[in-house]
C-alpha cells in the first residue's frame, strides 16, 4: 500500500514537471509566432538576391513603353523566416512573381514558362546498403557523398524536359539526375563507379520518399498577364538552414531571366534553446537533464513522506 | 498534437509518446520491472533512432528507480559497500558502452548490434523464466512449497578470490572481484541496450554473489539511479544521442501507467506473473530477431555523417 500512494505522488511531481515544460515550450512558441507575425511587415528582413541589377522606375517605365524590349523575371517568396517550434510539423511557402514586359496575351496562353528550383542545405550524407550475411541482414557497405542538398523541390508551368534543353539542365544542376553531390574523399570502402550509381540513385529515391526531394511538373501557374506562383511543401523532416529559390523563365527554351531569393529555416523557442544547449554544452544538457530527472523522483518521495504522515 | 523533438529532429505524436510511456508503465508495475527493456525496443520499433532511443531512455530509468531507490534507503535495504563496488564497476563498463555506441554509430552497425543484444539476452532471460514459471506452476498445483535460493552453508569459486571485502548489511565476506565485474557488465549493457540491468543485476546478486534478497532490490536501484544517471550524461556529451522532451514524455506516461500497473499486479500470482512476463520478454526478443532475418523492404538507408567521420 506504501509504495502506491509514493507512485501517486511520483506522478503528480512528474506529470507537473513535464506539464510546465511542455506549457512553458507552448507559450514560448506562441510568443515566437506572434513575434515572427509582427517582423514579417518589419522593414529588417534579409535583402533578396537578384541576379540582375536593379532596374531604376525611369528605366522599367521606358522598357514597359517598347514592346520588344527584354522579359525579366521577379519573384519573393511568401515567409522568407519558417520558424521551426516545437510545434513544427512542416510547412507551405509560396513563391510568386511577375514577368516584366510580359508579351503573353494572356494567362493560359503558355506563352512563358516558369521553373522554380528549391534547393536546402548542401550536407554530407552516408547512404548505406543492407546484405544477407548468414541469413542476417546488416549494413556492409556505405558511400559519403558531399554537398547533398538536404531538400530539393522543382516546379514548373510544364515537364522540364519540355521546357529546358539538356545542356541547361546539366549546368543549372536542374533535374534529380543533375544533382552535383560528389562522393567524398577518403571513402571507407573503395567502390566502383556501378556501385556510386546505385548509391546515387538510392539516395535520390529515399529522399522522394521522404519527401524531401519534390517534382511537381504543374505546380506553377499564371495569373493573369505577368504574375505566376507556385507552392512548395516543407516536410516537418526537413533540415533547417538557408534554402535557395531560384526562378528561371523560358521562352521556347530559351532562358530570358532568372532571379533567385533566400528563404531561411530556423529554430525558435524552447527547441532552439534545446537544441543549441544539447549540441553546445553536451555535458552541461546530459546534468541538467539528470537532474530533471532525480528531482523529479525526489519531490515524489518527499512529497510521499509528507502525505503518510 | 505533434512535438518537435530536439535531438531527435523529428516530430513525433504528443499523444503516442504518452500512451507508450503508459503502457511500458503498466507493465512495468504490473510485473516490478524496470521496464527499459520494453520501452527501449518500443521506442526503436516506432522509429526513434535506436541511439537516441538508448540514451534517452537511460534518463527515464533514472527518474522512475529514484524515488524506490530512496523508499529503500530509508528502510535501510541499500548495501552502501556493495552498491559502491556495483557501481564503481558499472561506471567504468558505461565509459566502454558508451563509446561503443559512438564507434559502432559510426560504423553504421549500431542498429544490428543492438537488436543482437536484445535478441541474445532477452532470448535466454524469456527462456529461463518461462521454465522456471512452469516449474512454478506445477509445484504450486502439486502442493509443494518454494525453494529457498539462500544456501549459507555452501562455498564456490567465488569464496576463493582475493581483495576480500565485508560488506555488512549483506552479511557477507566476499571478494570485491564479483561484484565489479558484475557491475561492469551491468555498465556496458546499460549503456549499449538502454537499460537499467536490473534483469542481470538481481539474478546474478541473488545466485551468484548470494546476498539476501531483501537487500538485492534496494542495492540494485541505487546502483541503477546512480548508474543511469551517469550513463545519461555520457550519452549526451559523448554521442549527443539524449533527448529531454522525449524523456519528459515518456516519465509523464510512465508514472501514470505504473498506477494502474501496480493496482493489477496485486490481483495475480506471482508465478503468472513471471509466466506473463517471460513470454513478453520472448515476444520483444522475437521482433528484433525478425528485424534481423527479415529481408528490408529497401536495402538502402541515409544517415547524417556522424562525429565528422
Amino acid at each position: 500500500m506504501r509504495w502506491r500512494r509514493e507512485t501517486c505522488t511520483t506522478l503528480g511531481a512528474i506529470a507537473a514537471i513535464a506539464i510546465g515544460v511542455l506549457a512553458l515550450s507552448a507559450t514560448d512558441g506562441l510568443a515566437q509566432a506572434q513575434k515572427r507575425a509582427t517582423t514579417k511587415q518589419a522593414p529588417q528582413r534579409p535583402p533578396a538576391v537578384a541576379k540582375e541589377a536593379p532596374h531604376t522606375q525611369i528605366e522599367e517605365i521606358k522598357r514597359e513603353q517598347q514592346p520588344g524590349a527584354k522579359e525579366s523575371v521577379q519573384a519573393d517568396v511568401s515567409a522568407r523566416n519558417v520558424a521551426v517550434t516545437s510545434s513544427f510539423n512542416g510547412t507551405e511557402i509560396v513563391i510568386f512573381g511577375a514577368v516584366d514586359n510580359s508579351q503573353q496575351p494572356s494567362a493560359e496562353s503558355g506563352y512563358y514558362d516558369v521553373l522554380i528550383v528549391v534547393e536546402g542545405v548542401p550536407a554530407r550524407l552516408v547512404v548505406r546498403r543492407k546484405n544477407n550475411v548468414a541469413g542476417l541482414w546488416l549494413n556492409t557497405s556505405s558511400a559519403t557523398f558531399d554537398l547533398v542538398p538536404s531538400y530539393y523541390a522543382i516546379a514548373s508551368t510544364r515537364p522540364i524536359d519540355e521546357i529546358t534543353t539538356e545542356e541547361f539542365r546539366a549546368s543549372h544542376g536542374v533535374g534529380f539526375q543533375n544533382l552535383r553531390f560528389t562522393p567524398a574523399f577518403g571513402q571507407a570502402q573503395a567502390l566502383s563507379t556501378e556501385d556510386l550509381k546505385d548509391f546515387r540513385q538510392a539516395i535520390v529515391r529515399l529522399k522522394l520518399k521522404q519527401g524531401l526531394y519534390v517534382q511537381d511538373q504543374y505546380s506553377v501557374a499564371f495569373i493573369g498577364k505577368s504574375l505566376f506562383r507556385a507552392t512548395i511543401e516543407l516536410p516537418a523532416n526537413v533540415t533547417v538552414g538557408p534554402f535557395e529559390t531560384r526562378v528561371y523563365l523560358f521562352r521556347d527554351e530559351k532562358l530570358l531571366s532568372q532571379y533567385t531569393v533566400r528563404l531561411n529555416l530556423e529554430r525558435e523557442g524552447l527547441e532552439r534553446h534545446l537544441h543549441a544547449f544539447a549540441f553546445g554544452y553536451p555535458t552541461l544538457y546530459g546534468l541538467m537533464t539528470v537532474a530533471i530527472a532525480i528531482a523529479a523522483g525526489l519531490a515524489a518521495s518527499a512529497m510521499f513522506r509528507k502525505a503518510a504522515h | 498534437m505533434t512535438f518537435y523533438l530536439p535531438v531527435a529532429e523529428m516530430s513525433a505524436n504528443v499523444l503516442v509518446l504518452l500512451a507508450m510511456g503508459g503502457a511500458v508503465g503498466f507493465l512495468s508495475g504490473l510485473f516490478g520491472v524496470g521496464g527499459g527493456f520494453l520501452m527501449t525496443p518500443l521506442l526503436i520499433f516506432s522509429g526513434i533512432p535506436p541511439a537516441v532511443a538508448v540514451g534517452t531512455e537511460s534518463a527515464q530509468i533514472a527518474a522512475s528507480s529514484v524515488s524506490g531507490a530512496f523508499t529503500q534507503w530509508r528502510r535501510k535495504n541499500v548495501d552502501l559497500q556493495l552498491g559502491l563496488v556495483l557501481l564503481a564497476g558499472g561506471i567504468i563498463g558505461s565509459v566502454f558502452g558508451v563509446r561503443l555506441v559512438g564507434d559502432l554509430r559510426r560504423l553504421g552497425v549500431f542498429d544490428f548490434f543492438v537488436s543482437i543484444c536484445y535478441v541474445t539476452f532477452l532470448g535466454v532471460i524469456g527462456t529461463l523464466m518461462l521454465i522456471e514459471s512452469i516449474n512454478a506452476m506445477r509445484r504450486a498445483r502439486a502442493g509443494g512449497g518454494a525453494v529457498s535460493a539462500r544456501r549459507p552453508g555452501q562455498h564456490s569459486w567465488i569464496h576463493g578470490l582475493p581483495l576480500k571485502l565485508r560488506f555488512q548489511r549483506s552479511k557477507l565476506y566476499i571478494s570485491a572481484i564479483p561484484p565489479f565485474m558484475l557491475g561492469l557488465f551491468v555498465g556496458l549493457l546499460a549503456a549499449i541496450m538502454g537499460v537499467g540491468g536490473g534483469f542481470i543485476m538481481v539474478p546474478a546478486m541473488i545466485y551468484l554473489l548470494r546476498v539476501p534478497t531483501n537487500i538485492v532490490v534496494g542495492t540494485s536501484l541505487f546502483q541503477i539511479v546512480f548508474l543511469t544517471g551517469a550513463t545519461t550524461v555520457l550519452h549526451a556529451s559523448y554521442n549527443q544521442t539524449v533527448d529531454v522532451v522525449l524523456a519528459a514524455l515518456l516519465m509523464v506516461g510512465g508514472v501514470i501507467g505504473a498506477q494502474f500497473g501496480t493496482v493489477a499486479g496485486e490481483r495475480l500470482k506471482a508465478e503468472q506473473l513471471r509466466f506473463l512476463l517471460a513470454a513478453l520478454v520472448l515476444m520483444v526478443g522475437l521482433r528484433f530477431a525478425w528485424q534481423l532475418v527479415a529481408p528490408p523492404t529497401d536495402l538502402y538507408s541515409l544517415s547524417a555523417a556522424v562525429g565528422g567521420a
